[in-house]
């Protein structure tokens, strides 16, 4: 009797999944991106004014360009920040590693929205600091609120835990006795982070950008609500596309353009990491 | 036995089992031989609308008196919704809002059906200024079907607060120009109300607005010419120097106007009531102001409701049922009170002086002079307008 591979039935309701939620999605995405939009009906002809349209008109350039540097921004204070707060938790955190990994993961038990408000709250022009500064005679800091630098806070906020996370993972499998070695034959402390401790978990700090980068290319909500007027960003405009405007062939190209952006982030990170160096194990080459 | 037991249940007599029964069900449509669908006991009234309507109480009232379960989804905007409905299909909604133009297009494009205003014996309490002879956006193109039942209206005027705003500068859309104000205007982010709010004083100030128009009608800020969206498109980037943000919500605006942060914006008149109502408390201490029509004209609304075509005649009588009783004078007292927009219903002898003038009670007449909320002549020139505006 003929039966099916065990593997095949195994993995059947995964591919099914991909393929229902990730594929056909994406697929529609990509076909739409080739036809036209007329005064909210999508019509099938097949052009390629939408790309023309991203690639002439500066307006979209602007919005890839801001969202891009704010999410090399938000990823380097996420980078700076987590490092020391990951390898604190690694080395030191004894037996209470792991609670102080869920305590990072404490915000999550709350929605984004409210996250953001309770953001507002503190950041607002009546907010917490402004209102501290007013009662102690300052000037209110009006940059807190409603600009560039206002969405970068909240990413960096909503987004950190997600790279000391990815951090901290690489690091406990760290074996720490190199640092010792590294004393051993002459390292100062920082020459052995620059050339051991660094490189060898350079992997979760590469997966730790690429979690924080990513979201934050095509963040909406945040800069929607700390950014102002001038904080627009290419997931804002991506998703006025598919809502007000109804423009859901142009909006399909930018969703396409913005996949494949995070395609190449997603590459070029990968084109840094020397698996065997890493001591990456999840290959089983070694 | 034991070769009939393992023949019962192997895998293979389980798939198949399983295939027979799901298709037996799709078949049936229903998902089970023990199991029916819930609705076919209690009518669903599935609505697509703004969310300030769904009050509790009248949504209460409303499923204790019918015996109906009240679904709604709520949106944003007219196009929001009207895309829903038009790449979605109508079957997954018995009524929808809209307002302005809108439900005209609605019924052109066979999204809905025709009222029957019959059937809405509370019509007889509602302004002659909001009934389809007078305020025609009610009926279709010919006058011969009633397409929507009106609800509330108001415009998107501009609340000024009069303590930080100089007496001369306010009447014009012009004050949200004036950079003796920077840094404390506050506007949507919605782009079809920006650019024809600002499309009026783009066309005013061109000299275009009261000539002869290339279509032959009257002016319409949601049909400017390209003269015209590129004096706009200058004039919402000037502006854009002049804002503290773009508000989200009615709240967040409140926030800003209370906390004095934003003192005009254009809006609904939301803002506008809750602050009115805050100083008569004396919780803030500061006067409001809320220009209806400025001196160039002003945009308005009338939200309606309308009937979807593919409601069946069930959820055809419930929609007339719900739209009926929202009207009724006792409840509309509680819809103007719940939401702060004008009434349509004339209920002045349930409220008081200050109410009445609140909720423009008096000044019914004054929706016919605004130019209603339309569909833009072309989505995607406005898109690129917004999005050079959004950039700059």
């Amino acid at each position: 009797m003929k039966r099916f591979p065990p593997l095949l039935l195994l993995a059947g309701p995964g591919i099914l999944f991909i393929l229902v939620t990730l594929i056909l999605p994406l697929a529609a995405i990509f076909m739409f991106s080739f036809w036209r939009t007329e005064s909210y009906e999508l019509y099938a002809d097949w052009n390629l004014d939408n790309y023309r349209t991203l690639m002439r008109e500066p307006a979209y350039l602007v919005f890839l360009l801001r969202s891009g540097l704010g999410a090399l921004a938000t990823s380097l204070i996420c980078l700076i920040y987590a490092w020391p707060v990951a390898y604190f938790i690694a080395r030191h955190g004894g037996r209470y590693r792991l609670l102080l990994v869920l305590l990072l993961a404490a915000p999550f038990f709350t929605g984004v929205i409210l996250r953001i408000a309770a953001l507002q709250g503190i950041l607002g022009p009546g907010g917490l600091i402004n209102m501290a500064l007013g009662i102690l005679g300052f000037q209110p800091i009006a940059a807190l609120m409603y600009t560039q630098t206002a969405a970068t806070i909240g990413h960096v906020y909503l987004f950190i835990p997600f790279m000391v996370t990815a951090i901290y993972l690489s690091l406990v499998n760290f074996n720490f006795d190199l640092l010792e070695t590294a004393k051993v034959n002459g390292a100062g402390p920082l020459r052995a982070f620059i050339e051991v401790t660094w490189p060898l978990n350079w992997i979760g700090t590469a997966i730790g950008i690429v979690l924080v980068f990513i979201p934050c290319l095509a963040s909406a909500v945040t800069p929607r609500f700390l950014g102002g007027p001038r904080a627009t960003s290419f997931g804002m405009s991506l998703g006025q596309q598919f809502g007000e405007t109804g423009t859901w062939a142009l909006g399909s190209a930018m969703g396409v353009v913005l996949f494949l952006a995070s395609l190449a982030v997603l590459a070029l990170m990968g084109l840094t990491v020397n698996l065997k160096r890493s001591g990456f194990t999840g290959m089983g080459t070694r | 036995m034991p070769m009939m037991t393992e023949r019962k249940f192997s895998r293979r007599c389980l798939l198949k089992a399983g295939t027979v029964g799901a298709l037996g069900s799709l078949v049936l449509g229903r998902p089970g031989p023990f199991i029916s669908r819930a609705e076919a006991a209690t009518p669903t009234l599935r609505l697509l609308m703004w969310q300030p309507y769904a009050i509790k109480e009248t949504i209460a009232a409303f499923e204790e008196k019918f015996k109906a379960k009240f679904a709604p989804t709520f949106f944003d905007g007219n196009s929001e919704a009207f895309n829903k409905l038009k790449v979605g299909g109508t079957k997954d909604f018995d009524m929808v809002m809209a307002d302005g133009f809108w439900p005209r297009l609605y019924f052109r494009q066979g999204l809905t059906k025709a009222l029957d205003y019959g059937k809405l014996t509370n019509m007889s309490g509602v302004f002659a200024d909001f009934h389809p002879d007078k305020f025609k956006l009610l009926a279709d193109e010919e006058g011969k079907n009633n397409v929507a039942a009106p609800n509330c209206w108001g415009g998107y005027g501009i609340t000024v607060n009069t303590a930080m705003i100089a007496k001369e500068d306010i009447g014009s859309i012009e004050l949200l120009l004036n950079s003796k104000y920077a840094g404390h205007f506050s506007t949507n982010s919605r782009f079809e109300e920006n650019i024809a709010l600002m499309g009026i004083l783009a066309a005013t100030k061109l000299g275009t607005k009261d000539g002869a128009r290339p279509d032959g009608k009257p002016f319409n800020p949601y049909n400017l010419t390209d003269d015209e969206l590129a004096e706009t498109k200058r004039l919402l980037i000037e502006q854009k120097k002049l804002l503290l943000t773009r508000y989200q919500d009615y709240d967040a605006l409140e926030r800003l106007m209370r906390a004095k942060t934003v003192w005009a914006a254009p809006e609904f008149a939301e803002s506008y009531r809750k602050l009115t109502v805050l100083k008569k408390e004396g919780k803030v201490d500061f006067d409001v102001e809320h220009v209806l029509k400025p001196k160039e004209g002003g945009l308005g609304w009338v939200d309606t409701w309308m009937v979807s075509a593919e409601a069946d005649s069930e959820r055809t009588e419930l929609a007339h049922a719900w739209i009926n009783m929202f009207l009724e004078k006792d409840n509309y007292v509680r819809v103007v009170r719940s939401t702060g927009y004008g009434g349509v219903v004339d209920i002045r002898s349930l409220m008081s002086e200050d109410e009445i003038a609140l909720y423009f009670q008096n000044r019914s007449a004054e929706a016919s002079q605004l130019h209603m909320f339309d569909q833009p002549s072309s989505p995607e020139k406005w898109e690129r307008i917004w999005s050079d505006v959004e950039a700059s």
